[in-house]
């Protein structure tokens, strides 16, 4: 089985690309496991750096292509999706980050990182069984980032179970700050599904997913044959930008960082590749 | 209404009316600080706060607010009775900031006890000081912080409506001031608005007594005592983010809750100023 991956991002309106503060990064695992695996992160405007800490998370969960990870190497291996794992990793990324102090320029930086921190939400997902029979999803998730499972048209599940109105200003999420840890393991979610040739992946940040779950809701079919007909970060663009406008405020997308990550299963090759920076 | 993010294109505008007549140098409660003290404590850690929400990259704050603090009662710079800008240091006489300059413009950064035994101090930067004397002109401190307000409206005109928040622990002297009184000038403040809704007018009562019991957003003035039904009278409806902030920090609100508090202590103070000037912010 093949994947097909793209992601495509904006950041909100009236900023410039350098301050997105979401993430997200993902691939085949380079030793022929069959596995994949894939992080989508969203830093939280309000909380200290969110662009490092988005950084950190991604490329710790997802190392970057070339990096040397594992029991034999110099960086610590990507985490497992067991609640035990995922605590390791949560304690591991805080305390990396609470090491890695930066220069501060005032009173009300220094306080901000030692008393506030940073958050994002997470989602985080692996596909195995690639070269079997049988591929599967499995996902872990803190907050409002959302995995939609669509096959034939038809979404499958939604993960985490959100729904429209569902996307409040305070999600559970990746804290920094150490007193979280316990409350982070406890509401961290998990989830799976079986994979079919032909299915789609969608990952979500809130804007977007909840976009999504609204613009379903009125016409399912529709919404999916769009996502999964974007080509070209330029026509992305254009459909942020044109929802963002709407002049119904039920069917408006909110003015937030978007991204938008779209996974194909395909059985066959595909026919094209399309590469977008 | 009341639906606005706050952004660097839209930002927001809180204004805090600020008792500094001669009765706040009345000790609060059990504490060892007058009112005056506690009550200047807490509107630093206010604006920290603020500060916090502003302060995303490393070297860089957003202007996400613009920031007033009036004083009414003893005026330290001009002298004798009246109303005036409460910033200190270089600040001083500004009606309204910016958060980015409020941030650069501490008075002082003090060391205080940290709370957590064996901790270091923790240092706070401070932004206005305990001052009391005179009388308590409130129409006056509204009438005045109103024209900032106005001003402000009109060249933020899709921004979330201006946030008010008065804080007292004594009865208006100066009612009626230029022939209208604390209702009428209230009124004229909550008759400000942008394209989200008018501006929203809270008002918190202090008391020195330790065992008063604190009310905090009540949805109706039964039982209070005086001046509790002329402050719940002028105070808004608590909206829908400020009823979410409520419930996030534990204090139950029912239907028809007003930004009111009454007899609060210096707890309830702070708790009362977090509900009221925690706005959602976007970019």
């Amino acid at each position: 089985m093949q994947i097909q991956v793209v992601t495509f991002s904006e950041p909100k309106d009236g900023n410039t690309p350098d301050e997105w503060q979401d993430g997200a990064s993902g691939g085949v695992a380079g030793d022929a496991t069959g596995t994949a695996r894939f992080i989508v992160v969203d830093g939280a405007t309000g909380s200290f750096d969110p662009v490092r800490w988005v950084d950190q998370l991604v490329t710790s969960f997802v190392p970057p292509p070339g990096a040397q990870r594992g029991a034999d190497h110099a960086g610590p291996r990507p985490p497992g999706l067991e609640p035990a794992a995922m605590r390791d990793w949560f304690a591991q990324m805080q305390d990396q980050w609470a090491a890695d102090v930066p220069a501060f320029d005032s009173i009300i930086e220094e306080r901000k990182f030692r008393e506030v921190g940073s958050f994002a939400t997470f989602l985080g997902f692996e596909i195995t069984g690639l070269d079997g029979p049988d591929p599967r999803w499995r996902a872990v998730a803190l907050g409002d980032t959302v995995l939609f499972h669509v096959r034939a048209g038809h979404l499958i599940t939604t993960f985490p179970p959100m729904r429209p109105g569902d996307f409040g200003s305070r999600p559970a999420g990746l804290h920094t700050l150490r007193s979280s840890l316990d409350e982070m393991t406890k509401r961290l979610l998990a989830g799976d599904g079986v994979l079919a040739d032909g299915d789609f992946l969608f990952a979500a940040t809130d804007a977007m997913a909840d976009w999504i779950l609204r613009a379903a809701g009125r016409d399912e079919a529709k919404v999916w044959e769009t996502l999964a007909g974007l080509v070209h970060p330029d026509v992305f663009a254009r459909l942020v930008s044109d929802q963002r406008k709407e002049q119904d405020a039920a069917k408006r997308m909110k003015n937030d960082d978007v991204t938008l990550m779209r996974l194909r299963l395909l059985a066959d090759q595909p026919s094209f590749v399309l590469a977008c920076r | 209404m009341y639906e606005r993010d706050i952004s660097r294109r839209d930002p927001g505008c809180v204004v805090f009316l600020l008792d500094r007549s001669d009765s706040m140098k009345q000790t609060w409660g059990n504490s060892r600080e007058t009112m005056a003290e506690g009550a200047a404590r807490a509107l630093n850690e206010t604006l920290l706060e603020l500060l916090f929400t502003s302060q995303g990259e490393p070297g860089k704050a957003r202007h996400y607010f613009d920031v007033g603090i009036f004083g009414y009662g003893l005026r330290p710079v001009a002298g004798g009775e009246g109303v005036e800008p409460a910033f200190g240091g270089k600040l001083a006489g500004q009606p309204l900031v910016a958060l980015p300059d409020l941030r650069d413009n501490p008075i002082a950064v003090r060391e205080t006890p940290s709370v957590d035994v064996g901790a270091p101090p923790s240092r706070v930067p401070v932004w206005v000081e305990p001052v009391y004397g005179h009388r308590t002109p409130m129409c006056q401190a509204v009438a005045v912080a109103g024209a900032h307000v106005y001003e402000w409206a009109n060249a933020h005109p899709d921004s979330f409506p201006p946030i008010i928040i008065n804080i007292t622990d004594g009865m208006v002297t100066d009612s009626p001031y230029e022939g209208a009184g604390l209702d009428e000038w209230a009124q004229r403040l909550v008759n400000i608005q942008t394209s989200d809704g008018p501006a929203l007018l809270f008002n918190i009562f202090l008391t020195p007594a330790g065992s008063a019991n604190p009310v905090m957003f009540p949805a109706t003035d039964r039982g209070l005592p005086t001046p509790g039904p002329d402050l719940f009278r002028i105070s808004s409806l608590l909206p829908p983010p400020m009823v979410a902030n409520a419930h996030s920090t534990g204090i139950p609100v029912e239907p028809g809750a007003r930004g009111f508090g009454f007899n609060a202590d210096a707890f309830n103070l702070v708790r009362f100023l977090e509900v009221g000037t925690k706005v959602d912010v976007r970019d």
